[in-house]
């Protein structure tokens, strides 16, 4: 991971302090010992995601913010 | 991409900018505030201020919370990640923030350990990692971002990582616009409400919008039709003589939020009496500290902090901004003496910032020319 300084952004051009804008990632296998999953963004980018706010299972699209998923997408009506 | 491609289609987007001048009443002056960032720099990069009638005005909330932060807390920051020992971290936006004494990323200059993080569980695998440390998180941001640090302190206590602690510096969204309706500065006919903080806090908190001040509120998402179709509801229920919370971001956003997430933050923090808010001034009840269950984990409490409140610099007008009283434009430093890569004022640090998004997107360009 690069330390460098400047606007942080994520690979779709939002930044990640807040901002008030998710990633959505599909959760590609779950630990549930550990409350934690591995999921993938659109550009195929991974990263261990923290799970214990939505019910997620492999395949499902989660809205994660900060590391943490905040909600289950496509549960409802767009 | 799903949830996307949908909602940039330019055939719709002309299609609503065409709904919204229908509905809009000529020789009305509209003002509508996107209380979010994201929402700032969504408008601007798709230049949906451009679709919208010459009557319909946009206006740039506080909902950046690198923005609200006032130079005290970095300093307080500062003064923690120059202890002799200890790792310090924080996101990415929050390195370029300058206190009285220069940023995070200065003090880094100056042989502090300070470290970027994506995600406070990041800083708590580091703090794992070095346990002859202290690892400090300098935990920022509203609803959205707060069940991410609650989590992850739960997880430092089970855990019994005992070089874990944090200097919580979260702030709910509630407040901020209760004050800015109260302000006389500024008359607002209606809010285009958070997409995301909406989905942990649910559309339930923002009754008081009409309720109290008879304004409707929407809360939308951020891809452009989403905003535009914010904005056309928010102007329909003013054509209408309606005044209610609508949800434009349902497929998001459920009307209770996430209780797991209020659960856990209920458990982790408590309401600060009061919290000082760059711009806004102390608005009580308007950010959180740490529960006295997790004390332990407190930086504030465990190393102290200065605590001094700094006046912001006299040529920045991030206040104003941040109460949208002025366009970043307006400001007397927007562009010269403060830019993205040297910037004097925190609206232009991040780029959800009012005045960075303005910058980043040629406002600055196009606005200079109108001058």
């Amino acid at each position: 991971m690069s330390d460098a300084p400047g606007p942080c952004f994520d690979l779709a051009g939002h930044c990640i302090t807040c901002g008030d804008e998710g990633v959505e990632m599909r959760v590609l296998g779950v630990d549930a010992a550990r409350g934690l999953a591995l999921c993938e963004d659109a550009q195929g980018k991974r990263a261990t995601v923290e799970i214990a706010l939505v019910d997620a299972v492999a395949g499902a699209s989660v809205l994660v913010h900060a590391g943490t998923a905040i909600a289950t997408l496509g549960e409802r009506a767009a | 991409m799903r949830f996307v491609d949908e909602f940039r289609d330019a055939e719709l987007g002309r299609a609503l900018a065409g709904q919204i001048l229908a509905t809009v009443e000529p020789g009305r002056h509209y003002k509508v505030m996107e209380v979010c960032g994201g929402h700032t720099h969504s408008i601007y990069k798709y230049g949906i201020d451009d679709l919208l009638p010459a009557n319909v005005e946009l206006v740039h909330g506080p909902g950046c919370p690198v923005c609200v932060i006032p130079m005290g807390r970095v300093d307080d920051g500062i003064a923690l990640a120059t202890r002799p020992g200890v790792i310090f971290t924080c996101f990415g936006d929050m390195m370029r923030v300058p206190g009285s004494e220069g940023t995070f990323l200065d003090a880094k200059a100056r042989g502090a350990d300070v470290r970027m993080v994506y995600s406070p569980l990041d800083a708590l695998r580091i703090a794992k990692e070095n346990p002859a440390r202290e690892v400090i998180f300098f935990a920022i941001g509203f609803e959205t971002t707060a069940p991410s640090t609650a989590l992850t302190l739960k997880r430092a206590k089970a855990e019994g990582v005992a070089n874990f602690s944090c200097v919580c510096n979260h702030v709910t969204i509630v407040p901020p616009l209760r004050a800015l309706l109260e302000s006389p500065d500024l008359r607002l006919d209606g809010f285009i409400g958070p997409g995301h903080v909406s989905t942990v806090v649910g559309a339930r908190p923002f009754g008081f919008i009409p309720a109290d001040y008879g304004r409707p509120v929407v809360i939308a998402g951020f891809e452009p039709l989403d905003v535009l179709q914010a904005i056309q509801m928010i102007l329909r229920q003013i054509a209408d003589g309606r005044c209610e919370v609508e949800n434009q971001y349902r497929r998001v956003v459920p009307y209770e939020g996430n209780l797991r997430a209020l659960e856990v933050m209920a458990e982790v923090f408590e309401l600060r009496p009061h919290f000082e808010w760059r711009g806004l001034g102390f608005i009580s009840q308007s950010a959180l500290r740490l529960s006295d269950a997790y004390a332990d984990l407190d930086a504030e409490q465990r190393f102290g902090v200065p605590g001094v409140r700094i006046a912001d610099p006299k040529a920045c007008q991030c206040g104003e901004v941040l109460k949208g009283v002025i366009k970043p434009w307006e400001c007397k430093v927007f562009g010269t003496a403060c830019t993205p890569e040297h910037a004097i004022g925190t609206c232009m640090v991040s780029p959800e910032g009012a005045c960075a998004a303005y910058y980043n997107y040629g406002r600055f360009a196009r606005e200079r020319e109108v001058v």
